[in-house]
Parts: structure tokens; C-alpha cells; sequence
């Protein structure tokens, strides 16, 4: 149990893992001094594309893998005690569950392993299925269930007993958009009740309307984390002016693109920006259009992929 | 900490384990393995399970059997020697010879039981027509035994096999010769001298087994008909020639190297002079 | 949703996963089949017997009990072997692992659930053989020593089973698990051999063998059942612990090397 309401629930201080390779020949590095802090009540999200290290860092956040060095807290403890996870849900990435369970058996064993009484079980089964919406294959064999439903099936069983933290691992991977909405309204709920959520993802998207913070990994180390605004920087970055006609010379602008009739510039801030549109109405060049960029998740994401691959090319 | 108290625990449970274990087989070890061998199957049987292994299965059973009978403390151990080297191990591999002769030896050498080493070697022999080791060595196994007869007839089967070595096909004549009939003897040492099949070898001892029977018969004829002139005439007689003259023989029989026979008068005792005899003359 | 209040028991999550474990193998074709080719050859056995001269209670007799421990000891590999593998090839231990429950009491669970199936499956092919038996005007309690021993070795197989699927893959631990099946039935041979080798490291070897290997025999009281020979209560206990000692010690190692166990992929 997370002992007082400071404690981080997640907490990793330094952490190495690397896996040996077949015959014990060969070592990979999955994730190298890792140093990663969720606070409570927030929605971290854990982005890097895939290989980055992502699941190898959820597994020793949940003991099923030891780090070679460092430190891991769950809930202030070591993950390896039971105690540590006691107010834990996990979502396995691509879940699998017993096949030959129903729908209602399998959220019936979790909530035992949970250690959950038979009323409280009984109730927070009924109400697993009824926030997921999967009443109507309560009885319904796993077996039989699609990709997405089983994903859903997963969700109930990480959010039963009201965890105060949860862990999903690429919880949007082989939905479709409605299922992808429902996962996103389902984590936003759970905000709102002030459970700790870390999901893994690639999908960039789904993280920048999420997440309170992020953290990137890529190869097994962690490129940057922070606050969304944090990292991506929130002011105005550039503004991108459409000129029409023929620009006469001295236009105090980078030239993007010319179209036809019309040239693209760019100004890098809004005085720039000032001095441009003087500089056009003086000239009676036409302005058709301005719009100011800002850089996305998604910019900054590739950006720090993009500067380590081209660091591990060289 | 608790793995190092997991794996005591776990030692304990071990050793506990081995002591009720030890103390287990200490209490009842005796129908333990006379079941071993009454449990082992008919090798027929054990063939239809073998997958086509059965060669190999009979090896390692014949490795086992090896190991059970060196062990001398064990009690009531030949009980099922029959058993395990003819139904099993022959079964199995009809051709593989040595649990024959093993068996038998065991038979025959530990347990002292003829009968069944006999019977284990005719089973071989049986099914493996050009085995004369077989009936070599149970002809010489009832020689041990003093059954000079039937180790004839041993020697002669396996003499007959084509193929023996010709050592073998000389063991009838000698082992007539054992069992005290020599006229038969020198029958079989001269149609071995005689025969245009026999190596050098062989024609050395017969021709030296021949004269040495031929000298053995004439003193022993010669001897008897002194021993009857004797007792009938109450006297010795002065010279063989009186032995013809009485009719006590038909003609005084000469060595092989054509040499009459010694004759001394006062001791009434004959000798010869002939070369390359055995034993006394 | 609440915040739970329950209190977890001790033994909620060993009972939860036993009870899994059991659903399991009682959903799986192959315990059917296994368990339908035994009940097949116990009543052929039945008809077997009419071909003979003699105690035809003897064939059905030898043939049932040999069928209880041969399908038994299939069972107790076969499962034994998949509980755990099968867990993390399908990644469902993740999720179970996940969960606050010592990995303890996940390997406790999984020997209950298979020790479950077992006992189930002895009690089906027992009552089978008692009521083939009963046709022919035969007493089943005489053999019931007997059972109670094959169902000890039942138990100390899964054990090695679940020990072996700890630590390699299915094939390995398959082959692994029937392999000490077969050479705890041969354990008087090495004894054999000892006493052939002078010392040396064959010999300690060979020794250390004898003494590591269980003496299945020692839990095999097929013969004397079946012939009716006089077998006290002492030695049947006195089988029965060591092979449950011999478990129990197995079990424990399980446990150990699972508790270090990485779940990598």
C-alpha cells in the first residue's frame, strides 16, 4: 500500500538491464541509467519508438525483471514484494489471457489474486464490466473474443479493486479509433479520480492530448522528460507568411517555397513578423495568409530520434 | 535470506528423505530382488516392446545379468539363470552367443547344474546350426563333469560343423581315448591320419596318436593273454612265440617300428623299445 | 469503483491459481484422451482376461494398476510441464505476476491445481478398475496400498515436472521429467555398478546418483497387490514419506530458482 500520500509511486533511480543473448553469448543493452519519477495523480506517458526499451522498463518497474544496477520503487518498495503491487494494475502489451476462461471467470481469478472478499469481488467484477462495457460477453469464452475486445477485457482486469496506480502497456495498440477513444475518455476518468496513471506508447497523439508528462526513451536511454509544455516549447516558434505576386528585393524573410503567383517565407519571431508585414504594406506586396508554428510532440519526438540515429549512422 | 532458508528447508527435506529412503530398502530388501528377476519378462514379449531395439535390449540385459551373477553375496541367485540368458536374452537376439555360453558357464561352473547348462548351450546350438563353440564347450563341460559319452557326442556335433577349425574335429578321437575306448580311438586318429582334408598339424598327432594307441593295444593284448597263460598253465611262459604255439594269441604283434615287443621271462613283464611314445610303456 | 477493503487470505491466491490450474486441465482435450484410453484399456483388461487359463483377476489387476500409474505418470509430465511454460509463452504470467502475489504462492497454486487433476484422475481409473473387478466377484481393497503409492508417485513426478518447466523449455523438461521417471525405477542398478567400479570419481559419481535420483521402486507395491502378499502399514507409510519428503524438497527448489526467474520475453 502506498504507505502516505507523499510517496512516489514510481520511482527509478539509475537503472541498468541488459539481456544476455542465446547461450549467454552477446549482451544487448535494453535500457541504461534510467532515472524516471511518476507523481501522483498524473498521467505519465512513456513514448519511444518500438525496441526503445519501453516494455523492458514497465517489466522492472512490476519486478518481473531484476536491474543489473540501480533502483526501482513501486509504491516506495521494491516491486519484488507483494505489498509493492497491491494497489497496482497492469495492462500487458498485446494481453493474452487464458483462453479457455469467460470473460467473468478471468476478472473472477484476478480479483481473487487480488485479494478481494467474495462481496467486494462480486462487486468490483459487476462494475469492471459495466465501465468497460462488456456485460453482453460476461459469459462469453476468451477465445472468442476480437483483438479489441480482448484489450478491453484487459482494462477491466488492471482497473479492478480501484488500483491508485495503473500501468498500461501500449494500451492503444490494435484498436480501432472508437476503441481508441474510449481507452483515452477511460485514462481521463481516471484522472479525474486521481489515480496514478504510465502508459507506454508510440503513438503520439494519443500522449499529447493525454499526458501531463512524458518521458522519451530511445535505445535504452531516456532522451528527454518533463511537462508537455516543458518540452515542447509552448511560445510561438516560427510564423509562416503567404506573400502573393511578385516579391520586389529586400524581403526581410527566409523564402520556403514560391507557388505559382504566390511565395511561402518564414520569420522566426513576432517582431520579425512586425517588421515583414510593414515591409509588404510598404511594398504593396499581398499578404494571403500567416500562420504562427509551433512545435509538436511529435517534432520534438523526431527530432530526438532523428538526432540519435543519425548519431548512431556516424 | 529467505532463498538461503528456502534451500535449508529444502536440504532438510532432502536428507529427511534420504534417511526414510535408506531406512526403506534396509527393511525390505530381500523380495525386492528376487522380484527383479522373476519380473522380467519373456524376451518374446520384450521384443514386441523393444520398437526394433531388441539386439540393443538384449545387450544391456546381458550387461545387467553380468553385474546380478559377479555379485557372490547374492542368495538364490540361480534361481532364474534359465530364465534371464534363454527366455529372455536368446529371445530377444537368438543369435548373439555369448549369453549361451555365459549362462551355461554360470550353470555349470557356479551353480554345478549339468543339466541346465546343457540344455542352455543345445538351445543355441538349436538356433545357430554353425555355432560349434556351443557344442565344444558342452562337450567339455560334461567331460568335466566325468560324462566322457555325451562329451563324445558333443565333440562329434560340433566336429561336424563345416567350418570348425580343426582342432575341434581331433577332440572325438582324443576324448574316445579319455573314456577308455582306444580301439575306437585308433579308428578315429588313423581316418584323421588317412584323411587327404587334414592339415600337417593334425597328421603330426595322429600319426603320433596311432602309434602310441597301437602300442597301448598290443601290451594290453599281450598282457592279457600273459595274465590268462599264466593263470591257466600255471607258469610264465619262456618266449612270446609260446603265447602263438598255446593259442593264447593269433601272431605276435609288432611295433610300429616294426620291432618286436620286449619279453622278460623271470618278471613275466612286457615293454617296448618303439620311439615317440607317451606315458608309460 | 471503491477502494477494496478486503483482506487477503494466505492461502486466497494458492487456491485461486490451484483452482485455475485445474480449470486448465480439465478444459484440455488431452487429459480426456489420456484419461479415455485408460478407462479403455482397464475395461479391455475385462476382456483380455477371458482369453486366459487361470486367475484371470491377475490380468485385470496387473493391467489396471499399470494403467493407473503409466497414464497417471503421462498426466503428472505432460501438465506438469505445460503449467508454467505454457504461462509464459502466453504471457499470462505477466498478468498473474503483476498481481500482489508472491511467486511462492503461484508455484503452490499450480502443483495444488495439478495434484487436483491427479488425484481426480486416480480416483476415476480406480473406481473403473474396482467396479471391473466387482463384475468379476473381486475385492478392490487389497489393492488400494498400491494406489495410494502410485498416487505418492503421481505427486513426486509432477514435482519434477514443475521443477524442470521452472528452469527449461517444454521439450528439455518433458524428456527431463520422464527420464527420472525411468532411471528412479532403475535406481538398483547403479547400486549394481557401484559395487562393480572401484573407487574413483565413477564410483562417487555413480553414488551420488543412486542417493539423488528417487527410488521409484520403493513406492511400487504393484506385485505384492496383486499377488495378495502380506504388506505392513509401516512400509507403505514409510514410502509415502519419503516420496512426499522427496516432493516437498523439490518443490522448495522450484521455488527458489522461480523466485530468480527473469520473464524477459
Amino acid at each position: 500500500m502506498c504507505a502516505a500520500p507523499a510517496e512516489v509511486p514510481i520511482r527509478l533511480r539509475g537503472v541498468c538491464k541488459a539481456f544476455r543473448g542465446h547461450l549467454g553469448i552477446g549482451r544487448t543493452v535494453a535500457v541504461e541509467k534510467l532515472e524516471l519519477e511518476v507523481r501522483r495523480g498524473e498521467i505519465f506517458g512513456l513514448l519511444g519508438p518500438n525496441g526503445a526499451g519501453k516494455t523492458t522498463t514497465v517489466k522492472l518497474i512490476l519486478g518481473l525483471l531484476r536491474p543489473d544496477a540501480g533502483e526501482v520503487r513501486l509504491c516506495g518498495r521494491p516491486p519484488r514484494q507483494p505489498e509493492a503491487r497491491r494497489r497496482v494494475g497492469f495492462l500487458p502489451e498485446q494481453p493474452y489471457f487464458y483462453q479457455y476462461l469467460t470473460v467473468r471467470e478471468l476478472l473472477d481469478l484476478c480479483a481473487r489474486l487480488r485479494g478481494l472478499g467474495t462481496a467486494a469481488r462480486r462487486r468490483e467484477v459487476e462494475s469492471a464490466l459495466e465501465t468497460l462495457s462488456l456485460q453482453a460477453w460476461a459469459h462469453t469464452p476468451i477465445r472468442k473474443l476480437s483483438k479489441g475486445l480482448v484489450q478491453r477485457v484487459g482494462l477491466a482486469q488492471a482497473l479492478l479493486g480501484a488500483p491508485e496506480v495503473v500501468i498500461l502497456d501500449e494500451p492503444m495498440s490494435g484498436l480501432d479509433p472508437i476503441g481508441r477513444r474510449e481507452v483515452r475518455d477511460l485514462i481521463l476518468g481516471l484522472r479525474r479520480q486521481g489515480t496514478t496513471v504510465l502508459f507506454s506508447s508510440h503513438i503520439l497523439q494519443d500522449a499529447e492530448v493525454l499526458c501531463d508528462r512524458v518521458a522519451i526513451l530511445f535505445a535504452g536511454r531516456l532522451r528527454a522528460e518533463g511537462r508537455l509544455e516543458e518540452l515542447i516549447e509552448p511560445a510561438v516558434r516560427a510564423f509562416e507568411v503567404r506573400l502573393e505576386g511578385m516579391l520586389p528585393p529586400g524581403c526581410p524573410a527566409e523564402t520556403l517555397a514560391r507557388g505559382d503567383g504566390s511565395v511561402l517565407v518564414r520569420v522566426p519571431d513576432a517582431e520579425a513578423l512586425t517588421r515583414l508585414l510593414g515591409w509588404a504594406l510598404g511594398h504593396g506586396v499581398r499578404v494571403t495568409s500567416v500562420s504562427p508554428r509551433r512545435e509538436s510532440l511529435e517534432d520534438r519526438f523526431l527530432r530526438e530520434v532523428g538526432a540519435r540515429a543519425r548519431e548512431g549512422v556516424s | 535470506m529467505r532463498r538461503a532458508l528456502a534451500l535449508l528447508l529444502a536440504g532438510v527435506l532432502a536428507l529427511g528423505a534420504g534417511w526414510i529412503r535408506g531406512y526403506a530398502q534396509a527393511t525390505a530388501p530381500a523380495r525386492q530382488e528376487a522380484r527383479e528377476l522373476l519380473y522380467l519378462p519373456n524376451g518374446r514379449y520384450l521384443k514386441l516392446v523393444s520398437l526394433g531395439f531388441a539386439p540393443l535390449l538384449a545387450d544391456a540385459i546381458y550387461l545387467w545379468a553380468i553385474q546380478y551373477y559377479a555379485d557372490y553375496q547374492r542368495a538364490d541367485r540361480f534361481r532364474y539363470v534359465r530364465h534371464v540368458f534363454g527366455d529372455v536374452i536368446a529371445e530377444l537376439d537368438p543369435h548373439y552367443l555369448d549369453p549361451y555360453w555365459l549362462g551355461a558357464l554360470i550353470l555349470t561352473v557356479e551353480a554345478g547344474d549339468l543339466e541346465g547348462g546343457l540344455a542352455l548351450l543345445e538351445l543355441g546350438f538349436e538356433r545357430n546350426p554353425d555355432a560349434w563353440i556351443l557344442p565344444y564347450l558342452a562337450g567339455w563341460e560334461a567331460a568335466r563333469f566325468g560324462a566322457l559319452e555325451r562329451a563324445i557326442a558333443y565333440f562329434e556335433r560340433a566336429a561336424a560343423v563345416p567350418g570348425a577349425p580343426s582342432f575341434v574335429r581331433r577332440l572325438p578321437a582324443g576324448m574316445y581315448r579319455r573314456a577308455g575306448h582306444l580301439e575306437e580311438a585308433l579308428r578315429r586318429w588313423q581316418a584323421l591320419l588317412y584323411d587327404p582334408q587334414s592339415d600337417e598339424m593334425t597328421r603330426a598327432i595322429a600319426e603320433r596318436q596311432v602309434r602310441d594307441l597301437i602300442v597301448r593295444l598290443d601290451l594290453d593284448r599281450l598282457r592279457e593273454a600273459l595274465a590268462r597263460f599264466e593263470r591257466e598253465q600255471r607258469r610264465r611262459p619262456v618266449a612270446l612265440e609260446e603265447l602263438v604255439r598255446l593259442g593264447y594269441l593269433e601272431r605276435i604283434p609288432r611295433d610300429p617300428d616294426g620291432r618286436p615287443y620286449r619279453y622278460d621271462p623271470h618278471s613275466g613283464t612286457v615293454g617296448t623299445e618303439a620311439s615317440r611314445i607317451l606315458g608309460e610303456r | 469503483m471503491s477502494r477494496h477493503d478486503g483482506t487477503p487470505g494466505l492461502g486466497g491466491a494458492v487456491a485461486a491459481i490451484g483452482l485455475n490450474t485445474f480449470r486448465e486441465a480439465i478444459r484440455d482435450r488431452v487429459l480426456y484422451l489420456l484419461l479415455a484410453f485408460a478407462l479403455v484399456i482397464i475395461l479391455a483388461a475385462r476382456v483380455l482376461s477371458l482369453l486366459t487359463v487361470g486367475s484371470e483377476a491377475k490380468i485385470i489387476k496387473d493391467l489396471g494398476l499399470s494403467a493407473i500409474a503409466l497414464f497417471g505418470v503421462l498426466t503428472a509430465v505432460f501438465v506438469g510441464v505445460s503449467l508454467v511454460f505454457k504461462e509464459i509463452e502466453r504471457r499470462t504470467i505477466y498478468t498473474l505476476l503483476a498481481h500482489p502475489v508472491p511467486r511462492w504462492q503461484f508455484l503452490a497454486g499450480k502443483y495444488l491445481g495439478v495434484g487436483g487433476v491427479l488425484t481426480i484422475e486416480v480416483a476415476v481409473m480406480s473406481g473403473t478398475l474396482a467396479l471391473v473387478l466387482g463384475w468379476k466377484g473381486e475385492a478392490f481393497g487389497p489393492l488400494l496400498p498400491a494406489v495410494a503409492l502410485i498416487w505418492v508417485e503421481l505427486l513426486l513426478v509432477a514435482a519434477v515436472a514443475l521443477l524442470f518447466s521452472t528452469c527449461t523449455n517444454p521439450l528439455l523438461a518433458t524428456l527431463g521429467s520422464l527420464a527420472v521417471y525411468v532411471a528412479g525405477h532403475l535406481v538398483w542398478s547403479l547400486e549394481l555398478l557401484q559395487s562393480r567400479l572401484v573407487s574413483g570419481w565413477q564410483r562417487a559419481v555413480c553414488q551420488a546418483l543412486y542417493w539423488v535420483l528417487p527410488n521409484l521402486e520403493l513406492l511400487d507395491l504393484k506385485p505384492e497387490a496383486v499377488h495378495g502378499l502380506p504388506v505392513s502399514a509401516s512400509e507403505v507409510g514409510l514410502a509415502a514419506a519419503y516420496g512426499l519428503a522427496y516432493a516437498a524438497a523439490l518443490l522448495l527448489l522450484a521455488v527458489v530458482v522461480f523466485e530468480r526467474r527473469e520473464f524477459a520475453d
